[in-house]
């Protein structure tokens, strides 16, 4: 019997609601008899294994708040999994992914997304991606966006958004009205300004994170940045700030350059 | 070349880059700092300065351009550019020539002038008008003078005129009431004018906590309505003034206390943690949720974990990471802690 069979055979056994499957050296679903019969499981992690497709029948599972999948060589995911009606974490990370399925902003109560480690950008989201107002975690890390949409005003709820290592040139005035924010990482990015509504946000305090070191800042934010982010903060709400930023907008000088060199990454295996 | 002719080659550097220079090779010296002509360039755009014309500021060097845009302030009046001789006036700049007197347009940049009424005067202009007595308002919309009492809106001062009643479309006068919130609308987000008769007709929300009338701003929670220094926090009983609140049980409280009475928030079941609490990277988890982000092991206390994007990872997962992530997780990690 296989590892991954003995675990599913034990879980039924002692009607354990979390299954790990993690490095079992699994290629496919199919493998595991019996797994989509689970139907009271709240947990499935499946990291550090070799799933290249993920089966729309992984829906069935009901009960799921839950699903791990970091690290395989996931491409696609199935629409199917947003209709997961308890479903609260979803963890996508270090997989391959390119875009995600049309229709994936449904889930009703997702609260944590992490797509950190794939090839994701702006153009290849679903046009309901920004309507996930339950997210309260969106780790975007380490993937290819160049403009975070306006739309991300939208996610109220958002205490933490993770932007590190993409090839963001500009970020929306919108991220302003994320005042639950308390966690924005925005280092080694093609940055050169900020919106001075970032200002406003309560990312000072000791249970706060900015991260903006690795951009392309005019020389007034980076000399703030060397005293520390709460300093860029303080600076981006003056008023000498306000008309550094109108006049940089319509200025609109060209992007600085992409330095992050992407080849190497495993997500973009073939 | 001035000023470096005795130097040998051998001990100079340039500024920018920190490498030496080839023999006859065309070095650009700027106040005794010396370049190669590749390297003088505007610490905005990196690009050469056209015309070899720069801006020498706060210890950089920038083209005419990105000094202008980033630096030179814009007058108050024309919204250009002020090169040369910047008048620092009115919480603002201005060219000489815009900053003038509101009332007979004499300029004002060597004469001096007097604040009156948020207005810059010249002394002749601020001298007849209080001798005059009556300070006129000027109409925000037209500029016009307002005979008699103005219509007070957002702040601002009008001829009553300039609008019509919410509800029946009747021409204002001073006499209209502004009402900046109505139940189910957060503060100012309805500033709108009612004729005196229909804002006696208009439902005006109660207090919950004083069950008097609020007419000022309003706060809407606990759905109930409040006087903003009626809603409190229920253990301290200060005022939130816009400062986030928690709810519990049809309370609210001050974040400070909300922790003290309930406790934290747990980072995966995003509930209150009654048990013993791990705390680390700006968040906290129940004893059944401290795991690994990647693997969902459990970790105690004494596990050791690597942060990544402020969430733990454990040894096993942080060394089936890719190499290049680790690399680059590793130098960010490093710039971290030299920063803190
Ligand atoms: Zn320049
Ligand atoms: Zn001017
Ligand atoms: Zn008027
Ligand atoms: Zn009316
Ligand atoms: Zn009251
Ligand atoms: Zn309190
Ligand atoms: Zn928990
Ligand atoms: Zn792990």
């Amino acid at each position: 019997m296989s590892k991954a069979k003995k675990v599913i055979e034990e879980a039924k056994e002692i009607n354990n609601p979390e299954i790990d499957l993690v490095d079992k050296g699994i290629s496919s679903l199919d493998e595991i008899p019996g797994l989509f019969s689970l139907e009271n499981i709240t947990r499935l992690t499946l990291s550090h294994n070799k799933l290249q497709v993920v089966p729309a029948g992984l829906a069935n599972l009901m009960n799921l708040e839950i699903l791990n999948l970091t690290n395989n060589h996931i491409e696609e995911l199935p629409v199917s999994l947003s209709s997961l009606p308890k479903l609260r974490i979803l963890n996508v990370s270090l997989n391959r992914l390119y875009a995600l399925p049309r229709g994936f902003g449904a889930f009703p109560v997702l609260e944590i997304l992490d797509c950190t480690y794939n090839n994701l950008k702006e153009t290849t989201l679903p046009g309901n991606f920004f309507m996930m107002e339950s997210l309260r975690a969106l780790y975007l890390g380490d993937n290819d966006f160049e403009y975070l949409p306006a739309e991300i005003g939208n996610l109220k709820n958002l205490q933490i958004l993770s932007m590190r290592e993409n090839d963001l040139i500009e970020v929306p005035r919108e991220l302003g009205q994320l005042t639950r924010l308390r966690e924005l990482h925005l280092q080694g990015n093609r940055l050169v300004v900020l919106p001075p509504e970032i200002g406003f946000l309560e990312l000072a305090s000791n249970k706060s994170v900015l991260r903006l070191e690795g951009n392309f800042w005019v020389p007034p934010i980076e000399d703030q940045l060397k005293l520390g982010p709460s300093h860029v903060l303080d600076y981006l709400r003056s008023e000498t700030y306000r008309v550094l930023y109108s006049r940089h907008m319509s200025a609109k000088p060209p992007p600085p350059p992409q330095t992050l060199d992407k080849s190497k990454k495993a997500s973009r295996m073939r | 070349m001035p000023g470096i002719g005795k130097m040998s080659l051998d001990n100079m550097f340039c500024t920018r880059c920190g490498d030496g220079f080839e023999t006859n090779e065309k070095i650009v010296n700027s106040n005794g700092e010396l370049w190669h002509t590749n390297c003088f360039v505007c610490a905005q755009c990196f690009r050469v300065f056209p015309d070899g014309v720069y801006y020498d500021f706060e210890g950089r060097k920038y083209c005419e351009r990105d000094f202008q845009v980033l630096f030179a302030p814009c007058c108050g009046k024309c919204r250009e550019f002020v090169i040369g001789r910047v008048i620092k006036a009115m919480n603002a700049n201005w060219h000489p020539a815009c900053f003038r007197c509101e009332e007979c347009n004499m300029e004002l940049a060597d004469a001096g002038f007097i604040k009156n009424a948020g207005r810059a005067l010249c002394h002749g202009c601020n001298t007849r008008i209080k001798a005059d007595g009556l300070q006129n308002y000027m109409c925000h919309k037209c500029h016009g003078v307002i005979d008699g009492e103005p219509l007070r809106y957002r702040g601002e001062v009008y001829h009553g005129y300039h609008f019509t009643c919410a509800t029946c479309g009747v021409e204002l006068d001073h006499t209209a009431r502004e009402v900046k919130n109505r139940p189910g609308y957060a503060a100012n987000d309805v500033n709108n004018l009612f004729c005196l008769r229909c804002h006696d007709k208009m439902g005006i929300p109660i207090c919950g906590a004083c069950r008097r009338p609020i007419e000022e701003r309003i706060v809407t929670a606990l759905g109930k309505h409040w006087h903003v220094e009626h809603f409190v926090c229920a253990k301290c009983e200060k005022p939130f003034h816009g400062h986030r609140h928690y709810e519990k049980k049809g309370l609210a409280y001050c974040e400070q206390h909300y922790h003290q009475l309930f406790g934290n928030l747990c980072y995966v079941c995003n509930q209150v943690i009654a048990g013993d609490v791990f705390t680390a990277l700006n968040k906290a988890w129940c004893v059944h949720h401290f795991s690994c982000s990647v693997c969902d092991t459990a970790l105690s206390t004494r596990s050791k974990f690597y942060e990544y994007d402020e969430r733990p990872a454990c040894r096993r997962c942080y060394e089936r990471f890719p190499a290049e992530l680790r690399r680059r997780l590793r130098r960010a990690h490093h710039y971290t802690l030299r920063r803190n």
